[in-house]
């Protein structure tokens, strides 16, 4: 699944003719004024909002426009259509690597960021990791509580419907640990193992879920007892309770389309900037329990609901990170046994 | 003043009008344009990934013929479309058939209440299911007090849930045509069959029913086409457990991006869908005459 650089313009030239019509904007000017970004939308597309485009916007005076969600499908679309005037698009941590790999990035300008003190894994050469965010298990209040992914995925010791993402990557780890193995030796998963381990509770799923709102909702109805949720949906939730016990620990990256217009690329770095400040990724936090890269930002999150936040060192060392180079390299095996598997539902 | 001007050009009319409408072309041709650019070319462009893929001409054919997956999503979609065109069918007839039976002020009502469903977005009726028909919901709470059940039957999230998304919203389709063709029936030929003697059951099996059959039909291919390329409803009733052909579609461009894949099963799914439209274009032709 890898294109040449010819093959993309050869696709791309009628789409290039079309955008020329007028669906062009934001075409180089000496003075940016305004410039779009895409992300993942929700809560967490207004924690962008308040943390990081307020005081970017208050010092430069440019204006961000959001829009969402992403996807590498739409990255596809804006680098073949020759669109240049998205300087920041959102990725996962597996989509990160595929981007690379599809030639559709171009690399962060890391000296005009000039990032305030931040985690090493956040400073990669074509993306910038704005937000950690993790998988957790999560039950309606007035469940046992599971103690690890082995009870989890155990219907027996464990009665109850379960929800579980409709994303081979945020469940294939909890599912191989289910089968033994501890959270540092999880890669490389071992999928056999971990088909294994969902054949055992796939009678108990109801929902396989593809929108984060799914879970805790689900959960509130009593339609299911247990999930497989992102954090930020399930922490302060009212009659959910959850645990960072063995959670799968990801980062989303920024990256730069390729082919942007250069003078939008320099302005967007400067909110990158914004997005590595520790008081800034406070006020991003407040409003989405999520938490950005800096090393600083613990002593400034809300105390009294610190154990909401991913990456606190009580949590962090708790969880395993996901590991997007891996997922980047079996992403072709991954999905042909995934649909597989949930053609047997 | 208007009427002058009227008067002016009204001898010129005829021979404009001839021109243009001969053959129907001049007055087609702005919309024909506007298709051929918006919607043909794009659509043509789309199928040139299948077609132009790095790994060769009808490489993404060879994929999804040679891969198990892909052609059981298609077919499993197939499967759904058949259960909800029945299932339309069954109730829409009887629908249908109580719609003609109504007169006056009922069956404007009637009617407006079958096209109402028209005016709510499809993602809140969707929605508007799960409040309806969950383990938490008006109907499984109702069977629970009655005790006609000790716990919650499971209509959503499951086969079940998809047919009756599909089947609510595709409903009127099949409806609104099956009734157009039963008020066009004579009510003489039904007398007539009465005067010679025939029961109620048999006027409608021996005339009714057949006069209705090609409405029916068309009507039946048209909710099965629709079905093809549900997206909304089986992502949300399906709970993620009904895999069909659109859900697919969306992973391969969206996620994955694999669009030289996607492509071709865009393909395959319109040759298949054109050719249920030829029959739903001979049906209908039958049913107006």
């Amino acid at each position: 699944m890898i294109f040449t650089k010819r093959q993309l313009l050869k696709n791309s030239v009628g789409l290039v003719a079309v955008s020329a019509l007028g669906l062009r904007a934001g075409q180089s000017r000496a003075a940016v004024s305004e410039f779009r970004m895409i992300e993942a939308g929700g809560a967490s597309g207004e924690s962008i909002e308040k943390g990081y485009i307020a005081p970017f916007t208050e010092k430069t005076g440019i204006k961000v426009l959001r829009e969402s969600p992403s996807g590498l499908g739409k990255l596809r679309a804006l680098v073949e259509s020759g669109d240049n005037s998205v300087p920041l698009l959102e990725v996962g941590s597996p989509e990160l690597y595929q981007a690379v790999a599809l030639d559709l990035v171009e690399p962060i300008d890391w000296d005009v960021v000039n990032p305030d003190p931040i985690f090493d894994e956040a400073k990669h050469e074509y993306g910038f990791g704005y937000q950690y965010y993790s998988t957790v298990m999560a039950w309606g209040e007035g469940q046992r509580a599971p103690k690890d992914w082995a009870e989890f995925f155990d219907p027996e010791a464990l009665p109850g419907k379960r929800s579980l993402p409709d994303y081979p990557s945020y469940i294939l780890p909890m599912a191989a640990l289910a089968a033994g193995g501890s959270i540092e030796n999880v890669y490389p998963i071992d999928l056999d193992k971990a088909f294994e381990s969902l054949e055992r509770i796939k009678d108990s799923v109801s929902v396989w879920w593809q929108a984060g709102a799914q879970p805790p909702q689900l959960l509130q109805d009593k339609e299911v007892q247990y999930a497989a949720s992102w954090s930020g949906r399930v922490a302060g939730a009212p009659g959910i309770e959850f645990s960072y016990q063995q959670g799968l620990l990801d980062l989303a990256y920024f990256v730069v389309p390729k082919g942007v217009d250069p003078e939008l690329k320099k302005a967007a770095m400067g909110l990158l900037h914004e997005m590595s400040v520790a008081k800034n990724q406070a006020v991003a936090a407040d409003v989405i329990s999520y938490t950005g890269p800096s090393t600083e930002l613990e002593q400034l999150l809300p105390q009294d609901r610190i154990g909401e936040f991913p990456t606190t060192t009580a949590n962090k060392s708790v969880q395993m990170f996901n590991d997007g180079q891996w997922w980047f390299e079996n992403a072709d095996e991954v999905e042909q046994r995934w649909q597989e598997f949930k053609l047997t539902l | 003043m208007n009427s002058t001007a009227t008067a002016f050009i009204r001898p010129r009319r005829p021979a404009r009008l001839g021109r243009l409408g001969a053959t129907g072309l001049g007055f087609a041709l702005p919309v024909s344009l506007f298709l051929l650019v918006a919607f043909d070319v794009p659509v043509l462009m789309m199928f040139g990934w299948a077609l132009t893929s790095a790994k060769g001409m009808f490489a993404p054919f060879v994929e999804f013929f040679t891969r198990p997956a892909y052609i059981k999503v298609i077919l499993n979609t197939l499967r759904i479309a058949a259960i909800a065109t029945v299932s339309c069918a069954v109730l829409g007839y009887v629908l249908a058939y109580w719609l003609r039976s109504l007169s006056g002020t009922a069956r404007l009502v009637a009617l407006t209440l079958v096209v109402l469903p028209f005016w709510v977005s499809i993602l809140v009726r969707s929605y508007a299911w799960i409040v309806v028909l969950g383990n938490n919901g008006v109907v499984n709470r109702a069977l629970l007090d009655l005790g006609l059940a000790s716990e919650p039957v499971a209509f959503l999230y499951n086969d079940l849930g998809v047919v009756i998304g599909t089947t609510n919203l595709l409903l009127p389709f099949l409806v609104l045509p099956l009734y157009a063709a039963m008020i066009r029936i004579d009510g003489r030929i039904l007398q007539a069959a009465e005067t010679l003697g025939a029961s109620r059951w048999t006027i409608f099996r021996r005339i009714f029913f057949p006069l209705t059959v090609p409405a029916l039909a068309a009507g039946m291919v048209l909710v099965f086409i629709l079905t093809l390329g549900f997206y909304v409803t089986p992502a949300i009733l399906g709970g993620g457990r009904v895999p069909m052909v659109a859900n697919m579609l969306d992973m391969l461009i969206n996620r994955l991006p694999r669009w030289e894949l996607a492509s071709a099963i865009s393909i395959l799914l319109l040759i298949l869908t054109l050719l249920l439209h030829l029959l739903y274009v001979r049906l209908s032709r039958q049913a107006g005459n």
